[in-house]
């Protein structure tokens, strides 16, 4: 055990079993909508064989809960828009790229977006972390372009100025309503992903938002690192500006702190916890939180950042100049 | 070729690609495209639809006639990804699910019951090609007729099982669905605009 324990050490671990149990249903539900319709038609025999076992999966799975095809009615959607047992929810994104287009508010959409902006105001930016399928598959090309750029293979790590997505938020909502079209649908990955997803598996093939995605991945890639959730997402943009009060905030105990970096190279959204920077955009994901090895830093209720704490006080530098905390 | 160069030259093709799709990619499909499709029954008039629908894809998950399709990228950029039904493929069985999903209030919540779909559904109007369709032309067929799920409201029976289309018809497409001939001698002609939603 550590003289430091880490209360909050698995919070990391916590998120990515979240994150991908909020991308199961994307893969899961059109396949539900296949075997739906299987299950509709009696007629298995009819089937051919990968349809049976197709079948035959989806009925081990949910032969014991289901048995008319209705029931799989109850559970629709994506990340974007979803239905459970008739409660709606939507992305706050929709509606704003709705309202632009329309110009016109439409009260069940309204309400369906109620809950996740009631969260976003209260935890922050937190979709972006915990919930985002296409950041779980963000996350996965990051950790395998760690890998290659330890390997030594070249990969880009440009910076841009993270405001550009703000740009990129006006930009969709002028297009919107320049075109008369809910053009934001076409550019936010999570409501790709979902979408391609079931265009993948229930129909005939991908559309181009699967093409908008695999350049997203290359923009990642080869340009900026995590570029495209820093620098130009408009839903990332959204939750931020609705984040910015948030009461859930990661905070760092500077008596703490010992100056060691690891939170500030880990954040995906290149924030630095270190230096208490942590501002509008941090989506509580806890990477930092799970990877200091003192604690120092912690999930508080508050309505505002607290200000920078300078050096940490187990650091070096601190010990160094002790007495003069702002050396 | 240097590589600014190369890269100012690719910038300029793309550009002058850009401008020359732009005029179909910006258009709506009924504009563009010599395609005809249907909405989802209860779908706004089409400007009106194309400005309310997220594109959720929810409409398409639980229709159970596998009915609905989704626009792609070449059917114009402000309708990709929006419902629409060829109903020669599969058409619509009125069951009123999608109205029902739909969050947005691009499709209306219509209950599944004859007097709302007749008052309210408006997806389209059958037209019989005379020149086609066996019945008109000595072959007693009516699969038409049967395969009408507003029989002798939206369809009546004639002479030889001739079908006549009535004003009550909603323009589901079952009958263009089941039409024998090949091809088919009855086609819904989708009404898209306002006018003829009203």
């Amino acid at each position: 055990m550590s003289r430091y324990p880490n209360r909050w050490k698995y919070v990391n671990a916590l998120r990515l079993v979240v994150l991908t149990l909020a991308f199961v249903p994307l893969v899961f539900l059109p396949y539900s909508t296949i075997y739906q319709h299987f299950l509709a038609a009696h007629a298995y025999d009819m089937l051919n064989a990968s349809d049976q076992r197709l079948y035959d999966v989806m009925n081990f799975l949910t032969g014991n809960f289901i048995t008319d095809a209705k029931q799989f009615d109850v559970v629709k959607g994506t990340t974007w828009s979803a239905t459970f047992w008739g409660f709606k929810l939507s992305d706050p994104l929709a509606v704003l790229s709705q309202t632009a287009a329309h110009t016109h508010l439409h009260g069940p959409l309204l309400l369906s977006v109620l809950l996740p902006v009631l969260a976003t105001v209260i935890l922050g930016r937190f979709f972006c972390g915990w919930l985002c399928p296409a950041n779980l598959l963000y996350e996965l090309a990051d950790w395998i372009a760690e890998r290659l750029r330890r390997a030594g293979v070249p990969l880009g790590d440009r910076r841009f100025d993270r405001r550009l997505k703000y740009g990129v938020l006006a930009v969709g909502v002028i297009a919107s309503a320049w075109g008369g079209t809910v053009a934001m649908s076409a550019i936010y990955p999570p409501a790709i992903v979902g979408r391609e997803a079931y265009y993948l598996i229930a129909t005939a093939g991908a559309g181009a938002g699967t093409a908008f995605f695999a350049v997203t991945l290359l923009f990642d890639l080869l340009v900026a690192r995590r570029g495209f959730c820093r620098v130009l997402c408009p839903g990332g943009a959204l939750y931020s500006l609705l984040g910015r009060y948030r009461l859930l905030r990661v905070q760092r105990k500077v008596d703490l702190c010992n100056d060691c970096k690891k939170c500030d190279q880990t954040c995906m959204f290149d924030l630095n916890p270190m230096a208490d920077g942590f501002g509008q955009e941090c989506n509580n994901c806890g990477a930092c939180i799970a990877v200091c090895p003192t604690g120092s830093l912690v999930f508080e209720w508050a309505r505002k950042d607290g200000p920078p704490q300078g050096p940490g006080h187990l650091g070096s530098v601190y010990k160094k100049n002790k007495g003069t905390p702002h050396a | 070729m240097n590589r600014r160069r190369f890269v100012q030259a690719m910038g300029a093709l793309a550009l002058s690609a850009a401008g020359g799709m732009s005029k179909t990619l910006a258009a709506a499909p009924h504009e563009v495209a010599r395609l005809r499709f249907l909405r989802p029954p209860g779908a706004k008039a089409e400007e009106e639809f194309l400005n309310t629908c997220i594109r959720c894809g929810q409409c398409g998950e639980v229709c159970p006639n596998q009915a609905i399709n989704y626009f792609k990228f070449e059917d114009g950029l402000s309708a990709v990804d929006t419902p629409f039904i060829t109903p020669r493929e599969q058409a619509c069985i009125l069951c009123m699910k999608c109205g029902d999903i739909c969050p947005s209030g691009a499709l209306e919540k219509i209950p599944a019951e004859a007097e709302d779909i007749l008052g309210r559904v408006r997806m389209g109007r059958a037209v019989v090609d005379k020149r086609l369709c066996l019945s008109y032309n000595g072959k007693t067929c009516g699969v038409c007729y049967r395969a009408c799920p507003l029989q002798d409201i939206a369809m009546k029976c004639g002479m030889l099982e001739q079908p006549i289309v009535t004003e009550a018809c909603i323009g589901c497409g079952l009958c263009e669905r089941s039409c024998i001939s090949m091809p088919q001698a009855i086609r819904i002609l989708p009404s898209l605009d306002k006018e003829q939603k009203a």
